[in-house]
């Protein structure tokens, strides 16, 4: 399998939050700082090539009819795991996300990817297939959260960098690097509202490029036939 | 024979599978719990050194009553109060001293789930966050936001969070003057001169529906 | 007691809103909110499975996992109380209900992977609720989640006819009209019964 082409399908044209249109409830609600965004990322990044991996070696020994719940067992342990480490290492982090991150277990993305992906293809592949959907889904919550957080409340990094005492923290106290006063932020940017809105905006962003792309696309095969 | 091992080998494989979780997250959490509970002793230590410094606390005993959930005594004088209040978005936790005379010392919110900008303000290490902070100690009796003729300025936005930090801390308060009230009889003097900070809100009666006018509370 | 019930309830349908304030069912809600008829269906089946699973995870928390110390245990133990739950119910509304499981049969499997659905039993556990308030809160989520979803379908079937933009085409339309009701949502949260 194209390595290439999997890594540009997982983060641009097969995207798991903008084309897929899955594992929406988190992005749109952790997305208010850069510090949420990433451990988020990151997180789900790591359950879901864990998962991929496990469900890719298991998957000729597992019988049809439990395999759901199978994969729904394995997945809720690697959560388990993820959620223990990151309270007992990163606690800030586990604060800030709180309930979200048990509900990684019924995120779409990783069951999807179970189903449809690395219950049919090699351990290789699906490790890969992991790292590449994790990395797509990254990149929207940093998309999301750069957006909501600049115009929302005037920093970029809420959280992980400090503009004051130390660059860089990992205990969620950072103030972030402030470009403009608070006074003149759109506060509302960071409330549900803005994650509805952003998440709206930045899916109609990416359907235009894809259609761009395919007209593209049409506009040269059409050259190629004449 | 062969048919009915057919019809449980997909039970027995699911057993089998959730039996291996389970002792691979066995394993994790007795590795990390450990860990854990040392960060929530030292956050907590941390939160009670900030809001009244003691040498030692200890716990009094007091029964959660679903709002003041413990109440430690500290050495030298005083007590630190863990109250729990429902904010905005989810429940907020916060550690309470109050001095001997009943005036708050200090506060420090542990755990809450407000919104990041707005309420949230309310427990960071901001500059806008030690202010409102701030604002609470020495103040005694019923503690109220300004908008219900109180002294503390609500945090613009957050209103909600606000007044739910001032009622933990007005029941911190409360159930200290019980606890000293019950312990030795001079100290109900103490409560005299804080009671005239009470402030009775004209507005507002218990159980009532708010829709604040001047500025949206979303907080 | 009355006023805590009370306040959960509020909160869960209005306030904090599963959809609209707290993120929590966005899929099927996405999903199935194109016509009125599957929104009203799936809509039974979330509230119905919201409260029998708000009350069993809760006696298997509080007499199974923590006496025996397995707290670490709940995400597992819940996903899959939830997943033999909703099996259970499918099958008993096929043998005993037919009437009602044609209505709402088809939702049922979904229901597994609703994150509204861990997410009140999560929230139960982590707000402390006692017996009462969890099955409160389960089915005043579920409530909510109804109200938030028959009002979103009756607006996405007049954007059937509305004209916007081809990029907006699909879910981004719908996210830009839910973000509008999460606006209007933002209303009652100066509401609270103290």
């Amino acid at each position: 399998m194209n390595r290439k082409q999997q890594i540009f399908e997982g983060v641009f044209t097969n995207n798991p939050v903008l084309v897929q249109q899955i594992g929406l409830c988190a992005t749109m609600a952790i997305s208010t700082t850069l510090f949420n965004g990433i451990g988020m990322g990151l997180s789900v990044l790591i359950i879901l090539t864990c998962c991929n991996v496990v469900v890719s070696l298991i998957r000729k020994i597992i019988p049809e009819q439990v395999r759901l719940a199978i994969f729904v067992v394995v997945i809720a342990g690697f959560v388990t795991i993820v959620d223990l480490l990151l309270q007992a290492f990163i606690p800030a982090l586990s604060n800030a996300l709180g309930v979200f991150i048990p509900l990684i277990v019924v995120n779409c993305i990783i069951i999807g990817r179970a189903e449809a992906f690395s219950s049919k293809n090699s351990v290789k592949d699906s490790f890969f297939d992991g790292v590449f959907q994790g990395l797509g889904y990254t990149v929207v919550l940093i998309c999301m959260c750069l957006f909501r957080e600049l115009l929302g409340s005037g920093t970029i990094g809420g959280g992980l960098l400090n503009g004051a005492t130390s660059f860089f923290t990992l205990d969620g106290t950072g103030a972030g690097i402030r470009i403009f006063p608070q006074e003149y932020a759109a506060g509302i940017l960071v409330l549900p509202f803005g994650g509805f809105l952003t998440l709206g905006l930045l899916m109609a962003l990416m359907q235009h490029m894809l259609s761009k792309r395919e007209a593209r696309r049409a506009a040269k095969e059409k050259e190629d036939d004449e | 024979m062969n048919k009915t091992l057919q019809m449980f080998k997909p039970g027995l494989m699911l057993l089998m599978v959730a039996a291996a979780a389970a002792f691979i997250l066995g394993l994790v959490n007795l590795a990390t719990a450990g860990r854990i509970a040392a960060i929530a002793e030292e956050t907590m230590r941390g939160a009670m050194q900030s809001v009244l410094p003691a040498a030692a606390y200890t716990d009094t005993g007091a029964e959660d009553d679903g709002e003041v959930e413990a109440i430690y005594a500290a050495e030298g004088g005083g007590w630190v109060v863990r109250v729990t209040e429902s904010g905005s978005q989810g429940l907020i936790t916060m550690m309470v001293g109050v001095s001997s005379d009943y005036a708050c010392t200090g506060i420090s919110i542990t755990e809450s789930s407000e919104t990041a900008g707005l309420g949230a303000v309310a427990g960071q290490q901001s500059e806008k966050g030690e202010a409102f902070r701030a604002q609470f100690v020495g103040q005694s009796g019923t503690v109220a936001v300004t908008k219900e003729g109180g002294e503390i300025d609500a945090i613009s936005g957050a209103t909600i969070t606000s007044k739910a930090v001032c009622k933990g801390v007005t029941a911190a308060i409360a159930a200290c003057q019980a606890l000293g009230g019950a312990q030795s009889a001079p100290v109900v003097e103490a409560v005299g001169p804080s009671s005239e900070a009470v402030v009775v809100p004209a507005d507002a009666g218990p159980g009532y529906v708010t829709l604040p006018s001047g500025e949206p509370s979303m907080g | 007691m009355l006023a805590s019930i009370v306040s959960i309830s509020l909160g869960a349908i209005l306030v904090n809103n599963f959809i609209f304030s707290q993120f929590l069912g966005l899929c099927p809600f996405l999903g199935v909110s194109n016509k009125m008829s599957t929104a009203t269906g799936m809509s039974v089946a979330v509230i119905f499975v919201m409260t029998m699973a708000s009350a069993i995870c809760w006696v298997i928390n509080t007499y199974l996992l923590i006496p025996l110390g397995l707290k670490f245990m709940q995400t597992v133990a819940y996903i899959l109380v939830i997943a033999v739950l909703v099996q259970f119910v499918e099958m008993f509304l096929k043998k005993s209900i037919p009437s009602l499981y044609s209505a709402m049969g088809i939702f049922l499997p979904l229901i597994t992977t609703n994150c509204a659905v861990l997410g009140v039993v999560l929230l139960n556990t982590q707000n402390n609720y006692n017996f009462l308030e969890s099955v409160v809160y389960g089915f005043t989520g579920g409530v909510g989640f109804t109200l938030a979803i028959v009002l979103f379908a009756s607006v996405r079937e007049r954007l059937e006819f509305a004209d916007y933009p081809k990029a907006f085409e699909g879910f981004a339309i719908c996210l830009v009209s839910a973000a509008l009701f999460a606006l209007a949502f933002m209303g009652f949260s100066g509401m609270k019964i103290m």
